[in-house]
Formats: structure tokens, sequence, C-alpha cells
């Protein structure tokens, strides 16, 4: 089974007060994920523990991605006002990502897929002139 | 979902996601290099992408430095006074900031958060285009409780660009006497009131008395707001409070430029939400005006302050990029300054949403506002916004409204309703009150909403020990409001017809001089 992979937040414009005021965050994001995106595992479970193996089991994972780790972000690193950062199953409008200081939209946006050492830009525009 | 019948497709097909972006990854400017950012739906690389984002801001900003435009195609760039720039802390202000200091005084480069100097670009076509430059703040933590005064901060953003002089301002100071009394050079004069019904809100009529206050300026201006009648009124409030300030201490210090850094994001979010409240008279002031108060002769002076907003083509996408790559620090608001409400938070959730799936639309409402015009000349200076004002507002809004349950029009109307509630409804003629004390024939149709607009969720409680009376910004009283019959003795004077004469006497042609005019137009 792949290691665990470790990912790289930046958060700006004004995002990194939901998170604690800290701008340079990482994460430990494992390769495959709950398909529904459910947060509920421990990231650096170890494959054997029972919920991550009924998954493998039941085939409903998927590859960890980018909207894996919003979801991730939301339930394990918000310390308040989850709908400044999400709607609707993605991150909310006004927030600029950068994945490697590349516009997300030219990734997959959702569905570009985490690789180890990956940096994720979350950059608020909402603060306006 | 119902299939269309063709039994050429699968039915559970999905329909593939539309690209963002062109065909290509790759820059569509210098066609060299992957991109980094898709700008709608343009691919540019981070090389390309910020020689970009200073050109659109030289472009929006050039044509209207110099004070005629003379005819060479580049002429040579000289203001005829200062520049100002309104500082706000947020993402445009800031990159405004930075690229105004990097392209037009540059002698001395700013400094990062180490304090050492940060790299510029030089272009000695365009040093010493302004002499001097002042950074407008207006702290507005006066208005909410409990708000942290980010003066300071804003300060030693500020002094990292060396040739920047910081003029701090503070919410309050329109209802201070000695600020006006700074800006204006006119005495104090006594500040214009406003009454309020028992609820605690202005009044329809917007009567007005004079009187000499014992109240601080904060107090002032926080009896003002809360007699506002919907929170779209108090930020709309807090809006003009801010800009006219900003216009004011600007123009006394010689400016011939003011600079805002709304983006084309937040012009259009500003465009639909002003019209929304009645502002659509002043749309194109809302992108570029030239500016200056009215003296109290009624004719504008000649050393008129041109406001531009340069960052008027940059999305706030770009903006946010621009700052990220180029390690521009943003201050950003107080939480409860970000927490907008009503029209305006409205609004900008519509836009900001809008920008994410149709990015193209948002220049579209910029670009549709920009060919609007009003139909007829202003009729003078609105008292409370300082921009043009349309006439006859209360003659348009008298006949699009019934005014009480006598008119005409309700007359019929009332039949159907059961005697019993009928008792409800005062169906006298209202007596006629003189139009004395009213400030409603100074007002633009805007400000006029703002003052007087009711929340569809009722009138708010009073509080125990609610005024009577709510203290104007403190400009409203300037430009001699006697002559104008506002305030005095308490009463409009209606001059004799004797007096008219003697008054327009000099100008009217006689008898004989018309015949003998007459006798010329033959020869003619």
């Amino acid at each position: 089974m792949a290691d665990t992979m470790t990912i790289k937040l930046v958060f700006s414009g004004g995002l990194e007060l939901l998170f604690g005021n800290e701008r340079n965050q990482s994460v430990l994001i494992p390769p495959l994920v709950p398909s529904d995106n459910s947060t509920h595992s421990s990231p650096s479970s170890s494959p054997s523990t029972p919920s991550s193996h009924n998954d493998i089991l039941t085939g409903e994972t998927k590859a960890a991605d980018l909207e894996y780790l919003i979801y991730h972000l939301r339930d394990h690193l918000l310390k308040e006002r989850p709908e400044l950062f999400m709607e609707n199953g993605t991150i909310r409008p006004g927030i600029l990502v950068l994945i490697n200081n590349t516009d997300w939209e030219l990734e997959g946006e959702g569905s570009y897929q985490l690789c180890n050492n990956d940096e994720i830009v979350f950059i608020s525009t909402l603060h306006g002139g | 979902m119902s299939s269309c019948g063709n039994p050429a497709t699968e039915e559970q097909a999905l329909m593939p996601r539309r690209l963002k972006f062109g065909k290509s990854k790759d820059c569509v400017r210098c066609r060299l290099k992957p991109g980094n950012i898709v700008i709608r739906h343009a691919v540019y690389c981070k090389e390309c992408f910020t020689p970009i984002v200073d050109m659109k801001f030289r472009k929006a900003l050039e044509p209207s430095v110099n004070a005629r435009a003379g005819t060479s195609k580049r002429p040579k760039l000289k203001a005829s006074g200062n520049l100002c720039l309104a500082f706000s802390g947020g993402l445009g202000s800031s990159i405004t900031l930075d690229i105004v200091h990097n392209t037009y005084f540059s002698s001395r480069p700013p400094l990062d958060d180490l304090g050492k100097p940060r790299g510029g670009t030089n272009h000695p076509r365009n040093v010493s285009v302004w002499p001097s430059c002042l950074v407008c703040y207006v702290e507005v933590c006066g208005a909410f409780a409990g708000m942290h005064d980010r003066t300071e901060d804003i300060r030693s953003v500020v002094e990292r660009y060396p040739s920047f002089e910081f003029v701090p301002l503070r919410i309050e100071d329109a209802f201070d006497g000695s600020w006006w009394t700074k800006v204006s050079g006119s005495n104090i004069t006594p500040q214009v009131w406003l009454e309020l019904s028992k609820e605690g809100l202005i009044t329809d009529g917007l009567h007005v008395a004079s009187k000499v206050t014992d109240l601080t300026p904060v107090e002032a201006m926080r009896s003002y707001l809360s007699s506002l009648p919907t929170q779209t009124a108090i930020s709309s409030a807090l809006q003009n409070l801010t800009r006219v300030l900003i216009l004011h201490t600007a123009h006394s210090r010689g400016s011939s430029h003011l600079l805002f850094g709304s983006s084309l994001t937040s012009i259009s979010i500003s465009l639909l939400s002003s019209i929304s409240q009645g502002g659509g008279y002043a749309i194109r002031e809302e992108l570029q005006e030239e500016w200056a108060p009215v003296a109290a002769s009624g004719s504008k002076p000649n050393n008129v302050l041109r406001v531009i907003r340069p960052l008027r083509d940059v999305t706030a996408k770009e903006c946010a990029i621009y700052a990220w790559w180029n390690n521009i620090s943003v201050v950003g608001r107080d939480k409860q300054r970000r927490a907008i409400l009503g029209i305006a938070a409205l609004t900008k959730n519509f836009v900001v949403g809008l920008e994410k799936d149709y990015p193209s639309t948002v220049s579209t409402i910029a670009r549709t506002c920009e060919k609007l015009e009003p139909k007829d000349v202003p009729s003078g200076q609105c008292r409370l916004c300082k921009r043009p004002m349309q006439s006859a507002i209360q003659e348009w809004k008298d006949r699009i409204s019934i005014r009480s349950y006598s008119d005409d029009k309700l007359a019929a109307d009332l039949a159907h309703i059961p005697s019993p509630c009928r008792g409800n409804l005062d169906t006298r003629t209202p007596p006629q009150v003189p139009p004395l004390l009213a400030l409603t024939d100074f007002l633009c149709y805007s400000c006029h909403t703002t003052l007087t607009s009711r929340s569809s969720r009722g009138v708010k409680q009073s509080a125990p020990g609610v005024s009577s009376a709510t203290p104007l910004p403190i400009w409203v009283a300037d430009r001699g409001l006697h002559e104008d019959g506002l305030i005095g003795d308490g009463t409009r004077r209606k001059i004799p017809k004797e007096e008219m004469l003697d008054i327009v006497a000099n100008f009217l042609i006689n008898d004989q001089e018309l015949r003998g005019m007459r006798y010329l137009q033959r020869f003619l």
C-alpha cells in the first residue's frame, strides 16, 4: 500500500482567519479515500483499520483528489464558519485554488489527483477594493 | 429525466464538462510556456500575467493624467496637482498602492515585511508625473461596537512605500466641525438635524432643523446610523460617508487625481447594488467622474478632482493572483466589517457566483453600464452624497405613489372593504403642510430612498429614550442653506413681485429697444 501523502497548504486573502490564523499548514492524506468523500476515518490510520478495510472490500474508494481534500479541510482543520469555505460540495465561489502555482481550472479542479508534497494555495478574493 | 428518443445515443451518457479555457493549456501570449492561470477563458503563464495587469492599469489611468488630451499619441505625462489614493486595506487598493509606487514613484523602492527594499520597475518617462502622493484611509471602527482600530496596521503598510504620505481619517469626521473647517476653510456651521418618528426612524417628510450639538462626533455618527431604516441603508450610508470624506480631503490637499482600488468585480457589484437602490442617475460617476465641491455662489471651482478606478478592467481573480505572485501583503478587513448586509451582500454573492461560472458576464455588467447616461442635465449636486441630482424627484414620486387614502385613485376601491375595517383608514384630506424645512429637494433619489425606505419586515422597535432628531453629516449644512431657505428663522420668504422686477429690470428689453431690434433684422 502506498504511503500517506503530505500535502502543504497555504491560506491567504483572509482565509487564514477561518483556519486558526495559520497561513502555512500541512496535512496527511491517504492514497485511497472513500468515494463519497467521507472523512470519518483518521488520515493517518493504517490500511488495516476496519473502516478503510471495509471501503476497500466494497470497492467504494477513489484515489485521493482535491475534492476529498476540501472535505477533509472542512471537517478537520476549519475552526469556524464552514459556509465561508465550502458551498454545494465544492469550494465557495470567490476562493481561488492554486495547485503547485497553477490554477486548479487547468488541473481538472476537484478531480485533480493529489501527489506527495503538492502545495495547494487557497486565496480568498472577497476582500474587495 | 425523460429521454430525447434518439436511438443512436447512450442513455446513461453524461454531457462532458465544458472547459473553462481554450483548447490549449499553453500561454496565449508567449505560446512557449505552459499556462499557470485562466482568465476569462484565456490561459497565461506567470511571467506574462503581471505585465498584462500592469498594462491594463496604465491604460485605464494614463489617458486621464494630463489636464488636456492634446494631439500626441504618447504625450509626456504631467498632472496638474498631486495624487491621492483611497486605501481600504483590501485587495484592490493594496495592488493599486504597489503598482502606483512601482510605476510612478519608483526612485525609492518599497520595503518588504523585513524592512528591506523590494525590486521595482523603473520607468524614467513616468517619474514625477505627480509631485507627491497621499494615501487616505478611513477608519470605520467607530460605527461597529467592539471593532478593532486598524489605523496603525494600515500605517505600517503605507510606510513601506517611502514616497507616500499617510492621511488617516475616521468615519466620525463626517460629523466633526473641526475636520470640516480644515478641509473647507469655512467656519463651523450649525449642524442640520433630521426629524425622527416615534419609532426612531427618519420621517418621510425629511424635515430639518438647525441647532448646535453637544454630541461628540462618534455619538452623532452612531445616532445617524441608528436612525436609518434598513441594513441596506446603513451599508450605503457608510460607503457614502467614506467616499465624501476622501473626496473633500483629496480636494483640499490639492490633488488632481483620486484613485480607488475597485476591481472590475467590485465595480460590477457596486453598479448593480447602486441601481437597485435608485442610484441609476449617477451610474457614470460610479465608474469615473470629475468632482469638485459646489461653491456658495453655485459655481464649481477651477481645480476639479478626477476620480479614477484604474483596476476597472481587472477582475478580483486577477487581483488575487497578482498580489500572490508579487508578494503584496493584504491587510484585509475586520470580520465584522466583512459581514456586510442587505442588498450589497446579496449582490456580491450573486456577482461572485457569476464570476466563477460565467466570468465574461461580470465585465458585461460594467461595459453595459458604461454606455448609459441620463437624458437630462443634473439640477445640482446632492447635499448628502455629493453626486449629480436629477430634477423633479418629488413630482415623479407623487405620480407613481398614493400618498393618502383620500386620493381619488383609491376612492372607488374602498367600496370593497368591509365597513368595520374602514375605521382604521384615515380618509380625511391631509392638511396642506407648507414645504418648510424639508431636505427633499436637495437630495438625489438614491439618498432619499436610503433615508426613507422601509423594510418589509416592519419597523424596528424603538429603543427607550429615543431621540426626536438625528444629526446629518456636517457638509449638508454647507453652501449657505440660509439662501436655500432651509434654515435660518425657519420660514421661506416669498419674494414680492415688485422686488423680483427690481432684480431683473436691467435685463428686460423695453418696447423701444424691441422696435429697434426688429428694424435691424430687416437688413440682416
